[in-house]
């Protein structure tokens, strides 16, 4: 049960002193206001979240300051009516609300006769700061990244979304770690349904701690059996800002850079933020060789399987012989071979990714270039299956998400076994599971292979942003994630008559009906 | 949610017919054509084509009144009795119909792709992937055939233009050369392959524009009778009538003969056969679903798991009897030329006249009381 704070000063300090005995990290403090010193004030911080006490500097310095200036019969009226809702300024009713709102970085400062707990903000928890996005990197637009404060992240998609109707709505998540958890998104554009779907999900489940976004994203997920993520992740609050304009939602959690955006589709898995900083040649010749990669880091090590062991009428005879001369002495069999080095490559990429930066360079080097050669100079594995497994690895890095590139990964492996058992045949099996499951899949009630299907639903607007990314001035509506009625996102001027920016798909449904 | 409406496209309709009817028809279709007609064949797909449309009418009739779903509309015409027997025997050509794509899918990846290969694994593994497909409803099954449409079409399409220049015209000839009875039987034969568009009729509670279904499936037949029509073309000017009436499966044959320009890759037929593969396994696929639905339907079973075990199982078992004994598969043709075609071009009949009939009885009871 709460501890309500009354107008009893000493009670106020020893049951807050009660919650947190023991607590070394807590620096509280007892220092005397008003112009006679005649009142008392209590001031509690976690030790590093105060950036000084030198008057001059910090808010709460200042703040005491101030208090010391004035009337002893003063105080209390000055606090509630200049300080409270200042800022992120925060009166507490309870001792429980009032130690929740000093852990959140803030220090908390108690008065004589006012009968509340004050929170007042200062430097807060030790973060980054804003630092270079470390993956998902462009070739044109900002750099700047998420970092672990999800104040700092809020307000990196507030300055690229300068309007009100963006929408922030705070909630906790974990029932000890108390974390922030915050739904941006753009109140004009959204579903409501799908927003209720978040929240719905979101209070499904009641977990002791949630360190990462990655937690709550593996909890409110529909399809957990499934090897593809059904939450973007991005680390870019450009990116963020880009799937709020199209009407998406955006999930920050406290202690993480990575933001979820939902929904998700394989479309949005492909598309990178600077698609729509460069011109549309290049960003569809890139967009294309995207979509090709997420295929080939899929199944090419398959087809070179099936190709080789069961359907070798394929290949010109001079590719054969090649082939067959790049294998002689080798004493696996295709499938081994390929699997060893597979296996081989995921050890190199896990320890590259584990090492300290300069280390894992050089595991990658000493990988790739010293162990390939040896096993290649010592015929464990033919030349051809070293540039197969390497070309699978470059197509798996072409995936801009990483998640969805490791749903790749795994499901290689899967095409490994296939083709290596049922050639050609396992390779069409293969393909058909997988599109038969990625056609079931959703999330938050948009097909994962939108707008390849169910296009309709847009009024086949959304296919000019798939393969291939067209002219800006052709992509005037907003995908389908956008509420019906507001979908128009580009009006090209003196063309208005001419029906272009019209929220076409909305108007097909309504001639339809 | 928005999109999870458990509702399908004409989109996805109709490419989901396209490939249903596309597949079988353009695999078997040009050698039985072929022996019967020669180059008159292309009348058959025309007379089909014709008959097909014709068929269409009437269900787009049925469509629009139906209601609800089309069992609940048969019992409504035609009472619960006749109604019942209809459902059996639309779930009799379905099943079988499952049973022999079944068959010939194996056949086809064991002809060409998989000669070491067994009928069990082979046909274990489809039958489940289709079951798997359906478990989860029809939009996932639409939206795979609907991804996969143009990437089967447009590899089709180009290997059939490059094949033109293997034609030679002559062998186009003599026209108009065959007999009425033989005409007949040829477009009897194709319009047996036109029979799973009734399978439209089931589909109007899971269609987002219902009363245009019948109109989606004549396009889809339109789309698929040209179609047959230039591959029928391009295989009598590539082998001539006489060895077509001799081949298989002629298509696959000329997939292995055209050459992509550069020469890098020889033969293609392993990678086209994917165009059939997919094809037979969306009828499998269209198949299962509606053999599953209309066991559902007949035993009021409110998920669809046993109805999906028992439609897959049956399948797999019929398919098992098409490998094992060759006498049925002449069987299954006198059956589907001379008991389903009449049969399912007629129920929709019967039921329009039961319907007209039952409304003219409706009115006159109606004036009667007024009287």
């Amino acid at each position: 049960m709460a501890v309500q704070i009354t107008q009893d000063f000493e009670e106020n300090i020893r049951n807050f002193e009660e919650l947190f005995s023991d607590c070394a990290d807590i620096k509280k403090r007892r220092i005397r206001v008003g112009e006679h010193r005649g009142k008392e004030c209590y001031i509690a911080y976690i030790e590093v979240s105060l950036s000084n006490v030198d008057w001059t500097d910090s808010a709460v310095g200042k703040f005491l300051k101030t208090l010391q200036g004035m009337p002893e019969g003063d105080l209390v009226g000055y606090v509630q009516q200049n300080v409270e809702g200042i800022s992120d300024a925060q009166p507490f009713a309870t001792i429980e609300e009032a130690a929740q709102g000093m852990l959140t970085g803030d220090t908390l400062v108690f008065l004589e006769g006012y009968g509340k707990a004050l929170k007042i903000p200062d430097k807060g928890y030790p973060g980054r700061g804003v630092y270079e996005t470390e993956s998902e990197k462009v070739i044109r637009g900002s750099n700047e990244g998420f970092s672990e404060s999800i104040k700092l992240n809020t307000a990196l998609i507030r300055k690229r979304l300068r309007s009100p109707h963006v929408k922030v709505k705070e909630s906790f998540a974990g029932r000890r770690t108390h974390t922030n958890v915050d739904l941006v998104y753009m109140k004009d554009l959204i579903y409501p349904e799908v927003l209720e779907e978040v929240e719905r999900r979101l209070g499904e489940f009641e977990i002791d701690g949630t360190l990462d976004s990655g937690v709550i994203e593996q909890l409110a997920e529909k399809r957990k059996y499934s090897p593809f993520p059904q939450f973007q992740t991005t680390q870019r609050p450009d990116r963020a800002a880009m799937a709020i304009l199209e009407g998406r939602i955006v999930l920050l959690s406290d202690n993480s850079p990575v933001a979820l955006l939902l929904p998700a589709t394989y479309n949005t898995f492909i598309q990178t933020s600077d698609d729509y900083y460069s011109r549309w040649e290049i960003a569809s010749f890139t967009r294309a060789l995207r979509y090709l990669a997420s295929f080939l880091a899929m199944v090419f090590p398959g087809v070179y399987l099936a190709m080789t062991n069961f359907h070798t009428q394929i290949l010109p005879t001079d590719l054969l012989l090649s082939l067959a001369a790049a294998r002689q002495g080798v004493p696996f069999p295709a499938v081994v071979e390929v699997l060893l080095m597979e296996i081989a490559f995921e050890l190199l990429r896990e320890a590259g990714v584990r090492l300290p930066g300069a280390n894992g360079n050089t595991i990658g080097i000493v990988g790739g270039l010293i162990i390939g050669q040896a096993a290649v100079d010592a015929n464990i594995v033919s030349p051809i299956v070293v540039i197969v497994v390497a070309l699978t690895a470059l197509c798996s890095f072409a995936v801009p998400n990483e998640e969805f590139a490791t749903a790749f990964r795994i499901l290689k492996f899967m095409f490994i076994f296939l083709c290596g058992w049922l050639g050609f045949f396992g390779f069409l099996v293969g393909i058909l599971g997988v599109l038969i499951h990625l056609s079931h899949l959703e999330s938050f009630g948009i097909p994962y292979l939108s707008p390849f299907v169910g296009a309709d639903l847009s009024g086949y607007q959304d296919e000019r942003d798939t393969f291939l990314r067209l002219p800006l001035d052709f992509l005037k509506q907003r995908p389908v994630y956008a509420r019906e009625g507001a979908r128009t996102r580009l009006k090209i001027k003196g063309k208005e008559k001419q029906g272009n920016g019209k929220d076409t798909g909305a108007k097909e449904r309504e001639g339809r009906k | 949610m928005f999109a999870d409406n458990w509702k399908i496209s004409l989109r996805q309709v109709r490419r989901l017919l396209v490939l249903d009817i596309f597949g079988l028809s353009s695999l078997m279709m040009p050698g039985i054509l072929s022996s019967l007609t020669g180059a008159d064949g292309i009348f058959c797909l025309l007379f089909g084509m014709a008959g097909g449309c014709l068929l269409l009418l009437f269900m787009g009739a049925n469509l629009k009144q139906m209601k609800e779903s089309y069992y609940h509309y048969m019992v409504k015409t035609v009472g619960q009795f006749l109604a019942d027997f209809f459902m059996v025997f639309y779930f009799l050509y379905f099943i079988t119909l499952c049973g022999f794509v079944l068959y010939q899918a194996v056949t086809l990846v064991l002809s060409w792709m998989l000669p070491e290969g067994g009928f069990w694994w082979v046909g274990l593994l489809l039958v489940l992937l289709a079951a798997y497909g359906t478990a989860r409803g029809i939009e996932g099954r639409a939206r795979v055939y609907e991804i996969l449409f143009w990437f089967l079409g447009a590899p089709l399409l180009v290997m059939l233009f490059l094949a033109l220049q293997k034609v030679d015209t002559d062998q186009w000839a003599p026209i108009v050369y065959s007999n009425g009875g033989d005409i007949l039987q040829g477009s009897l034969s194709f319009g047996v392959f036109l029979l799973p568009l009734t399978g439209i009729l089931f589909l109007k509670p899971f269609c987002r524009e219902g009363e245009r279904l019948a109109s989606c499936a004549r396009t889809a037949l339109i789309s698929v009778a040209l179609l047959d029509g230039v591959v029928y073309l391009v295989l009598l000017g590539v082998f001539g009538g006489n060895t077509m009436g001799v081949l298989k499966r002629p298509v696959i044959t000329l997939m292995s003969m055209v050459n992509l320009p550069g020469g890098f890759f020889t033969r293609q037929d392993v990678v086209m056969i994917s165009v059939w593969f997919f094809a037979l396994f969306a009828l499998l696929h269209t198949g299962v679903f509606q053999s599953s639905l209309i066991l559902k339907e007949l035993f009021h079973e409110p998920g669809v798991r046993w109805s999906l075990c028992a439609a897959s199982g049956l399948a797999f078992l019929i398919a098992l009897a098409f490998f094992r004994n060759d006498v049925l598969e002449e069987v299954y043709g006198v059956y589907q030329k001379w008991v389903a075609l009449p049969g399912l071009a007629g129920i929709p009949l019967v039921l329009l006249l039961a319907g007209w009939i039952r409304h003219g009885n409706v009115r006159q009871k109606g004036e009667g009381g007024r009287d």
